[in-house]
């Protein structure tokens, strides 16, 4: 406990002290306050907390590699994996701590589009449990990204490659999903497998997010998203001390 | 304090240590040795609990590197080659985040850092960011962040290596300073590095350890040189004179400058002693410069071990 709440410290800092957090963190909370204003501004409809949530998962789909790159990929190409390996800390401590600082960061950029639904309601009546929800919605769906990033990010030393290979994974994994897609793989895939890949897709729990109804499935569904992406990050690992 | 047993390392095909063994005392500082390659920097990645052997065993501290992983890294502090540091990061806060993750009781932590600091003589920078350090800074960082935890045992992969030479005199003195508390293993290829810090020296070759043993040790176990001697006069008279006077030794020339000529006479038990060369020049007529007794060093210890039979002649 101990162990991860140090590499979680230094991991939380390091983000603070890079460049990349500002921008990172800047852009998607444009992007997300455009597009849910946007509609308001140009044809006078009502802005709403709904459509900030509803881009949320495609906005970290596109940002999120960019930030999980680093996780890895970096400490290995500057050999500081190596030093971090010979700390007396487990392999699980310094995956946890990691993700959390990762998930502690995100926390943080989220925290900054508050604006939006406090301005929403100062000025008229906004229902707030679904709000709540749709924030530790969005909360998990950033998790379980962001195990799929770092998990990406252990199998490499290029940053460039972890990003590229995240984004496609993570738009594939969330596309296949869609009802549209489910529909048109309908003709060549057995029954089961069509049922196993939109269980398995993050994109079934998106109204969850949209809605801000939260269900118990949907927590045990992306802790498990999560754990399943972070114990492979920890093979990851544990393999290179055989390869070196 | 350190013991490898048949320790044995491959990757995939290639294998890197072929089974070696080795103990080292408490207090003793190890120089390893070896060319490129060699399997120096994984023994030292397996003694760290980095690195899984292949076969063998080896523990630190009675803790053994793969059952008792995290007892061995507390024990031990690495320096791992080329240096890697967070060079986002200060000097104190990494030092700090070292101190904590090492297990440094938070109570204790500034007092450790201080005397790592002053150890290592970083108390002017530790305000700066670590990409702003000069590579010798920064290779003092890496050694401060090795000792602030005060680990009994000391494993330094290429400390000195892409120092300039004021740097290398320095960082040598701290190992030196270091060895008198910790037990110290270190590798590196300069040579005279080993003669002067370390206590013992193990040469590893292609995977296997082919020497074992003080510096001195070694050196003995190669053949002397003989004698060089330099000498002032016409080179064919200085010559006739020494064969005349030195029966049955092997006299050649090593080397011919305007005024004066180096003469190198036998070499192994058979060299003549030095009064006899001296008065044969002196009684010649010429005068005499130079008259050394030359002994086997480090170098030719090495090369010797490392180097392919027949190729050893030539760099001689």
């Amino acid at each position: 406990m101990r162990e991860t709440l140090v590499v979680f410290r230094r991991e939380l800092k390091s983000f603070f002290l890079s460049p990349i957090a500002y921008v990172f963190g800047i852009l998607l909370v444009s992007v997300l306050l455009w597009y849910s204003t946007e509609p308001a501004l140009q044809n006078g409809l009502p802005a709403s907390a709904i459509a900030l949530f509803g881009t949320l998962p495609f906005m970290l789909i596109l940002f999120l590699p960019g930030l999980t790159m680093r996780t890895w990929a970096e400490e290995r190409k500057l050999g500081t994996l190596e030093l971090l390996m010979t700390f007396p800390v487990t392999i699980k401590q310094l995956v946890l701590g990691k993700f959390f600082a990762a998930l502690a960061y995100l926390a943080c950029v989220l925290v900054l589009t508050l604006g939006l639904p406090l301005t929403l309601g100062a000025y008229g009546k906004l229902d707030w449990p679904p709000v709540f929800g749709s924030y530790v919605a969005s909360l998990l769906f950033s998790g379980a990204f962001l195990a799929v990033g770092m998990f990406w990010s252990s199998l490499t030393r290029d940053q460039i490659v972890a990003m590229l290979l995240s984004l496609v994974s993570l738009f594939a994994l969330y596309q296949i999903g869609n009802p549209a897609n489910v529909e048109y793989t309908v003709y060549w895939l057995p029954s089961w497998a069509i049922d196993l890949i939109s269980a398995v897709s993050p994109h079934r729990y998106f109204l969850s997010i949209a809605r801000g109804v939260l269900d118990t499935r949907d927590i045990v569904y992306f802790a498990c998203f999560c754990g399943f992406f972070l114990y492979m990050n920890a093979l990851v690992l544990h393999a290179r001390r055989m390869k070196g | 304090m350190i013991e490898v047993e048949r320790l044995e390392k491959s990757y995939g095909f290639a294998r890197a240590l072929k089974g070696i063994s080795f103990a080292v005392a408490k207090g003793e500082v190890i120089g390893f040795l070896g060319p490129n390659g060699a399997g120096k920097s994984t023994t030292m990645k397996i003694l760290t609990g980095y690195l899984l052997p292949s076969g063998g065993r080896a523990s630190v501290a009675g803790h053994d590197v793969v059952q008792e992983s995290l007892a061995v890294r507390r024990c031990i502090g690495y320096l791992p080659e080329s240096t890697p540091l967070y060079a986002e990061m200060r000097v104190d806060e990494y030092l700090r985040f070292v101190a904590d993750i090492r297990g440094v009781a938070s109570a204790k932590a500034p007092s450790a850092i201080a005397r790592a600091v002053e150890l290592c003589g970083l108390s002017r920078v530790t305000g700066k960011n670590i990409v702003e350090l000069s590579k010798g800074y920064k290779q003092r960082v890496g050694l401060a962040q090795a000792i602030v935890h005060e680990p009994p045992v000391l494993i330094l992969d290429e400390p000195t290596s892409g120092l300039d030479p004021n740097q290398i005199v320095e960082v040598r003195k701290l190992i030196e300073r270091l060895g008198q508390e910790h037990t110290v293993v270190l590798s590196t290829h300069y040579l005279q590095e080993v003669e002067k810090s370390c206590t013992r020296v193990i040469v590893v070759h292609q995977g296997q350890i082919v020497a074992d043993g003080t510096h001195q040790q070694l050196c003995a176990q190669r053949p002397a040189k003989g004698l060089r001697v330099v000498v002032r006069g016409a080179e064919p008279a200085v010559l006739a004179t020494l064969r005349a006077a030195l029966p049955g030794q092997a006299i050649d020339v090593a080397e011919r400058a305007a005024d004066r000529t180096t003469f190198r006479i036998a070499s192994g038990a058979e060299a003549p002693a030095e009064q006899q060369v001296a008065r044969a020049v002196v009684n010649g007529g010429f005068d005499l410069v130079e008259l050394v007794r030359e002994h086997a060093t480090l170098e030719d210890v090495f090369r010797a071990l490392t180097l392919p039979a027949g190729q050893e002649v030539a760099h001689a």
